[in-house]
């Protein structure tokens, strides 16, 4: 074989083999998460070990459309995951402990079940207990109706309800154990002996909600709702998000809304624009909710992944669908 | 405009008749094929961020379908290196003829396949599953990696380049077009074949092969079947082949007769078409009907296309055509006639790869920074966003391109008309009126 | 002669279709709004229409995955989770022909989600159109006159 056909046949094999070898090389080499859609197989892998105190870091990259990653009960802001580009995250946990991590960018309408857990391993000197949420603690059922049999003709506003109470006392009434454990309804029935016209009653009552909550609780509770809750519940509250038809039609199929009667129902999101539902609920039940989640239902359970104040952040600002609060 | 030969200039002949330099060229080509099968395979499977798809179906198709063919012709095909593992291993040697020739099957390819149809199904089986082949990597990769190994396989049992003269589906449409371009190979003198024994440039010698697209290179009039591969440049005893510059659409003078070429026309006209609506326009059902392959949409957006190609278009040119009298066959006018579809389809092409490649081209820089989506940033521009190219300019060029190839398609009408003494005016009408279809689609 | 006379006068022609600048009639500008639905692959509505001058505010509220809207010639975008409404507002100074894209990567073929926007007249198409009317005209003429 002359020279020249022997170097050409060499560089040709080298370079094929270089050409395949090295792609393959540096894939199997590059330990990436891979995230997708929910129905396509959410995150992959979805549970990470970690040591506590030490860095674990992780390489993200998506393969559809636009995810984001967060870890539940830390208030850490979303990182994006973009379609065909690499993100790097670095996390550190001081306590050992399951924690779990979630999609933060609406990716269809399973984007909720997108979760995943990080087993954080170490010495535990004082194991945090879970705290009993407050609906068990009161005894409340969360999936009894709560209709309130009376609701107000008009929107109440806040803004007469604090003129009207100047003339009242109503300190028994703007602290948290009260507001928490009572619906507005219990409040305005509990008013009943002042004398005021029902209206008047009702105003009253959103200035008492308004009181015990904050104008930053509201806007955090705005966020959160704003990218959690919306695209099912709607971006008005009236339970007529982008999802609320595919939710209805998964329903459909699924036993666990028979209702008593044995009828199918159609399950749609709440529409906490509806008087008689949102003012019979209590802040204990909104966060019973939030955080069990529906049992069955498209609504997810919030426990893992909202902390306590961001939860009752949500449930003060679920409360401004239906009353006028003062900006 | 007379011609210009290139290979009278001694570097250019040199050039083309060393094996050297275009051994560098198929090398990069190849790795590169190779490169990109891999990144379709186990690379993101996010198409705009995968080099297979943004490699080719963006930048190797733009410099195709905007420069390879309408200025080189066949250009395209002399550096493709689909064939060259196959050819290797048929020849026995990647350089000059081996000594001993390695036994492979050497069949002629049959009669009934020596045409081409088989390209024209290939080219519409891609177009029919466009919209999936264009944006998912393992597809693109698969469907590359299977035309490699074809080409590989038909070399072993066919003699010469089987896979790229009856197969290929994009040299089903490089060749028809390969007539309008200002580039050719052909013999200087007659004479001196009249009386050259052998035939070298066929039938091969020691300093090279025969013609690996069965070919005779003595007898070459039109572009269509040479794929400027200069192997019988290297083959002639007699220093009687060349290489020439001409006028743009030289071939199409003489118009062809053969129902397959014509045929061929109608496809790439009418998916040109379809491509624009389906693929650029505001229609989303279309879309939806030509992803979800295997749904009922989509087998009724399948027959629409193939009714499109196979009915629609040439029925109403046939209709065209039948309103004047001639006293020449159906069939010669209507294949001479079709020759009037070549500039207007080329054109079409590149008004409708103009729209999509602008608005894409920068996706090009990303995929170079990071071809396998695994987080690299080999030039610094991995995380470059998507940012079409200035579009002010795409309509006025759109539609230099739409109505040159209108004009261009009408002078070529009236020279076809002349060959069958019939009147042009019936297919100047027909390009005319799908030229305004494709420009409400476009511009 | 005569063919290059007359050859000359569709080239003059075709110059004045091209390019000369068209009229525009008064227009009272208003203010359009639009909300444009966004879901895996297409808009809905997908074609728009106002005239120069309008006010235009988009309204982009996604279906079922994060989109985004770019605008053509314009060069603005807006990107929209689901349940999270995002508002483009620009005035449409600019007429013709633009296609609007989603310009966040939501799937596969979504570098064919595409709409359009159509300010004033589609000039270009007219004058395109034009233009073809007069090239078959002068390619007829230049036969007849070879005849």
């Amino acid at each position: 074989m002359r020279r020249a056909e022997f170097v050409s046949r060499f560089l040709i094999l080298v370079g094929i083999a270089l050409a395949i070898g090295v792609p393959i090389l540096f894939w199997s080499r590059t330990p990436l998460i891979h995230v997708s859609m929910a129905e396509a197989g959410g995150w992959s892998p979805s549970t990470f070990k970690a040591k506590a105190g030490e860095p674990l870091e992780l390489r993200l990259t998506s393969d559809d459309v636009v995810h984001g990653f967060a870890v539940g009960q830390m208030e850490m802001e979303g990182v994006d995951v973009l379609p065909g580009k690499v993100t790097d995250i670095t996390l550190t946990f001081e306590k050992p402990g399951t924690y779990t991590f979630f999609c933060t960018r609406w990716c269809g309408v399973n984007h909720w079940r997108m979760r995943g857990t990080i087993e954080v391993s170490g010495l535990n000197p004082n194991p945090e207990l879970v705290a009993i949420p407050l609906y068990v603690k009161l005894g409340i059922n969360i999936d009894a109706p709560h209709e309130a049999p009376l609701v107000p003709g008009t929107k109440p506003s806040a803004g007469s309800g604090q003129q009207l109470a100047g003339d009242f006392e109503i300190s028994r009434f703007s602290n948290p154990d009260f507001y928490r454990a009572n619906s507005p309804y219990q409040a305005f029935e509990s008013m009943n002996p002042t004398g005021l016209s029902d209206s008047e009653k009702w105003d009253m009552v959103s200035y008492i909600w308004q009181s015990n909550t904050t104008p930053a609780a509201l806007a955090s509770g705005k966020k959160l709702y704003a990218q959690n809750c919306a695209a099912c519940h709607g971006e008005k509250g009236a339970g007529n998000g982008v999802f609320a038809e595919d939710l209805a039609e998964a329903s459909e199929s699924s036993t666990q809304t028979m209702s008593r009667s044995g009828e199918m129902s159609r399950q749609t999101p709440a529409d906490f624009t509806d008087p008689s539902r949102m003012l019979g609920a209590s802040p204990a039940l909104l966060q019973g909710k939030i955080l069990r989640g529906g049992m069955g239902t498209g609504m997810p359970m919030w426990g893992s992944i909202f902390t306590e104040q961001q939860i009752w952040d949500l449930a003060a600002y679920l409360y401004s669908f239906q009353f006028e609060y003062e900006k | 405009m007379a011609k210009i030969e290139l290979t009278r200039s001694v570097f250019l002949k040199n050039a083309v008749k060393s094996r050297y330099p275009q051994l560098v060229v198929f090398f990069v080509m190849l790795i590169g094929y190779i490169f990109a099968i891999l990144a379709g395979l186990i690379g993101t499977p996010v198409g705009s961020h995968n080099f297979s798809i943004v490699f080719v179906w963006i930048a190797w198709w733009a410099i195709l379908i905007l420069v390879a063919v309408p200025f080189f012709g066949r250009g395209w095909c002399a550096v493709c290196p689909i064939p060259l593992p196959g050819e290797w291993l048929q020849r026995g040697a990647i350089l000059a003829p081996p000594y001993k020739k390695p036994k492979w099957l050497n069949l002629r390819v049959p009669k009934m396949f020596r045409n081409i149809w088989l390209q024209n199904i290939s080219f519409l089986l891609l177009a029919l599953f466009s919209s999936v082949l264009l944006t998912t990597p393992n597809i693109t990769g698969i469907v590359l990696a299977v035309m490699l190994f074809a080409a590989i396989g038909l070399s072993t049992i066919f003699k010469r380049r089987t896979f790229c003269r009856y197969l290929c589906p994009v040299g089903g449409f490089i060749g028809i077009y390969s007539q309008t371009a200002p580039i050719e190979l052909r013999i200087k003198e007659k004479q001196v074949c009249a009386t050259c024994k052998g035939k070298p440039c066929y039938n091969g010698s020691s300093a090279g092969y025969g013609c690996p697209w069965d070919v005779f290179p003595g007898g070459l009039t039109k572009n269509t079947y040479c794929g400027l591969c200069m192997e019988c440049i290297r083959t002639c005893p007699h220093d009687n082949i060349a290489v020439n510059i001409r006028p743009f659409s030289t071939d199409l003078a003489k118009p062809s007769t053969r129902m397959d070429e014509a045929f061929k026309a109608f496809i790439m006209l009418g998916s040109a078409m379809i491509y624009a609506g389906v693929l650029l326009g505001p229609w989303g059902a279309l879309k939806d009907a030509a992803y979800n392959v295997g749904t009922d949409a989509w087998f009724i957006y399948a027959v629409a296309f193939v009714s499109m190609i196979f009915i629609v278009l040439p029925g109403l040119f046939t209709l065209g055509i039948l309103q004047t009298k001639s006293n020449k066959p159906l069939k010669q006018r209507f294949t001479s006639l079709s020759t009037a579809l070549i500039p207007l389809g080329l054109m079409f092409w590149v008004a409708f790869s103009l729209s999509f490649v602008l608005t894409n081209a920068s996706y090009i820089m990303a995929a170079l920074s990071d071809p396998l989506g695994l987080g690299w940033n080999l030039l610094g521009t991995a995380t470059a966003t998507w940012q079409p190219m200035p579009t002010t300019f795409l309509a006025p060029a759109q539609t230099l391109a739409l109505v040159g190839g209108m004009i261009w398609s009408a002078c070529t009408t009236q020279k076809a008309a002349q060959e069958v003494k019939v009147s042009p005016i019936p297919v100047i009408v027909y390009s005319f009126v799908v030229t305004l279809f494709m420009l409400w689609l476009l511009v | 002669m005569r063919s290059h006379f007359s050859l000359l006068l569709f080239a003059i022609a075709g110059l004045v279709v091209a390019f000369a600048p068209l009229p525009t009639p008064p227009v009272t500008h208003q203010e359009r709004t639009f909300r444009i639905d966004a879901r895996q692959f297409a808009y809905s509505p997908s074609e728009l229409q106002v005239n120069v001058g309008d006010t235009v505010i988009l309204q982009l509220m996604s279906n079922d995955v994060v989109h985004g809207l770019y605008v053509d010639g314009y060069d603005l975008s807006i990107e929209a989770d689901p349940g999270q409404t995002t508002t483009l507002t620009f005035v449409a100074n600019k007429s013709g022909s633009f296609r609007f894209r989603c310009n966040v990567t939501c799937g596969a073929t979504h570098p064919f989600m595409i709409g359009k926007l159509t300010v004033g007249i589609d000039q270009w198409l007219y004058r395109s159109v034009g233009l073809a009317g007069l090239a078959i005209m002068a390619v007829i003429v230049s036969k007849k006159q070879k005849a």
